[in-house]
């Protein structure tokens, strides 16, 4: 028994090795960046194993994400429409990305520069801008939705959370 | 604006100053190698033998005097993080031009062989008939190859240390400023550690029963898990901070230049580990010195890291 003791150990140990190693294989690595989008279609997306780019969150559901594809077919994943405005601002190619928002109406993809944002929706980052294929009262567009993201205009500021709640 | 600093001159000095040495040395042995013959008994082969000697105290000497001079290398790198703007330690210093990185992996790697060197210049020498002198002479050929590729690259590396534009820190290099994981297979720490005591284990059984291939591969994958266990886990105990991830700032006086003894004793350890392998494979012999140096400086390793973190938790009632 002796004589086979050390070989005993060594075993226990590869085997603990090889399951550490076993057990980050089999759990969900998180994608960040899809290359090979060709096609610039949205892609589908399989919930928590794409993380956002902007805010590192995982993807947990598809009301209020966002993807955005780069001409070469890499394409980014967003969680909130805002993590997406954000993200675009300082991109160099941002004028040539091809825009999908989840319609929360239609529960469609539909293009981002067509889609009208409400103001006060609850999403995962608390901006507040929820995508929507039908336009209805205060709803605004990309455009006005990018700026104000981009000036802090939104359900993330408490200013302007009251404001727009109408809290006073 | 770096080579007006004492401690580069210095160290250029010392570096050249061997570099010479070595290069005498080198001339030397390739002539010994060329008519070293042991069986006879000629007028030459006895001057060869006679050169020989002093030859391989010049090599002895010069290659001693390179491990000194690993460490203040490091000291140098720390220091000059005074002179380029945003380096806070030796990490910065290290980092501020692409040359860095390989110039302190390619030193080590020497470390390695001088080491190795040095011990089969030893048992050469206890030996009546200089078992292992070409052996030894032709390894002593890799290393002054290597020193030379080792000073070309000194001396790129200290011209394009920048001192007008920032540098990242080692806040920036190490810390978790992406989303990326930093750990190499996508490990969690927790996952890192296990491997990390799991491999010690296997170190510890290759040591204690002397195993030559474990013992060789065991301790390399030992060094690698080492590496990132106390620059992600271990080091955030040393600095008492979960955001201070580097493997320079320890060496620092602030942290009680605990950093050369952790770096050292995990040299050393590893090093005896691999060796004890490589010297079998070599001299044919079986070296238990080497095995039971390599358990002795990994298990300090292994102690003086964890009892950082074992300190902490009885300190603080909880872990960072």
């Amino acid at each position: 028994m002796k004589k086979f003791l050390p070989y005993i150990f060594i075993l226990l140990i590869m085997t603990g090795i090889i399951t550490i190693f076993l057990s980050r294989a089999s759990q969900q690595q998180m994608l960040t960046v899809y290359e090979g989008n060709t096609e610039h279609k949205p892609l589908p997306i399989k919930l928590g194993h794409y993380q956002d780019t902007q805010c590192g969150m995982p993807v947990e559901h598809l009301m209020n994400s966002a993807q955005a594809i780069a001409p070469n077919g890499k394409t980014w994943f967003f969680d909130d429409v805002g993590c997406l405005a954000i993200w675009m601002q300082d991109k160099e190619f941002k004028d040539k990305l091809i825009i999908w928002v989840y319609a929360k109406d239609t529960k469609t993809w539909i293009d981002a520069h067509k889609a009208w944002y409400s103001l006060t929706d609850k999403t995962p980052m608390h901006y507040g801008f929820g995508a929507h294929t039908n336009k209805k009262e205060n709803y605004i567009d990309f455009v006005s939705m990018q700026l104000r993201m981009l000036r802090n205009e939104n359900m993330s500021n408490p200013h302007f959370r009251r404001e727009l709640l109408g809290e006073h | 604006m770096i080579f007006f600093s004492n401690s580069v001159i210095v160290f250029i000095f010392i570096e050249a100053l061997l570099l010479l040495l070595l290069s005498i040395a080198f001339i030397n042995v390739v002539g010994i190698l060329k008519s070293w013959d042991f069986s006879a008994t000629s007028t030459k082969q006895y001057l060869l033998e006679k050169r020989s000697y002093l030859v391989l105290l010049i090599i002895f000497f010069t290659l001693g005097f390179k491990i000194i001079l690993l460490p203040y290398f490091i000291y140098m790198i720390d220091e000059l993080n005074v002179l380029v703007p945003g380096a806070m330690c030796a990490a910065g210093v290290i980092n501020s031009n692409i040359y860095g990185v390989y110039l302190l992996s390619l030193k080590v790697r020497i470390l390695f062989l001088v080491g190795l060197w040095i011990i089969l210049n030893h048992y050469d020498l206890q030996a009546k008939d200089y078992p292992f002198f070409k052996k030894k002479l032709w390894l002593f050929i890799l290393i002054f190859f290597l020193i030379i590729a080792e000073s070309i690259l000194d001396i790129f590396y200290l011209i394009n240390i920048v001192t007008d534009t920032p540098v990242s820190c080692c806040s920036a290099i190490y810390g978790v400023s992406g989303i990326s994981n930093p750990i190499p297979f996508d490990l969690h720490v927790s996952e890192l550690l296990g491997l990390f005591y799991l491999l010690y284990g296997l170190t510890l059984i290759s040591a204690l029963y002397r195993y030559a291939l474990l013992s060789l591969f065991s301790n390399m994958a030992f060094l690698y898990s080492a590496y990132y266990s106390v620059v992600y886990f271990f080091g955030t105990y040393v600095y008492e901070l979960p955001t201070h991830l580097c493997p320079f700032c320890m060496l620092q006086a602030e942290y009680f230049y605990s950093g050369y003894f952790i770096w050292g004793t995990l040299f050393l350890g590893t090093f005896f580990g691999i060796s004890a392998a490589l010297l079998q494979y070599i001299t044919g012999k079986e070296i238990k010195k080497m095995y039971r140096y390599s358990l002795a400086f990994n298990s300090a390793f292994i102690l003086f890291c964890s009892s950082y973190v074992l300190l902490y938790y009885i300190r603080n009632g909880v872990f960072l």
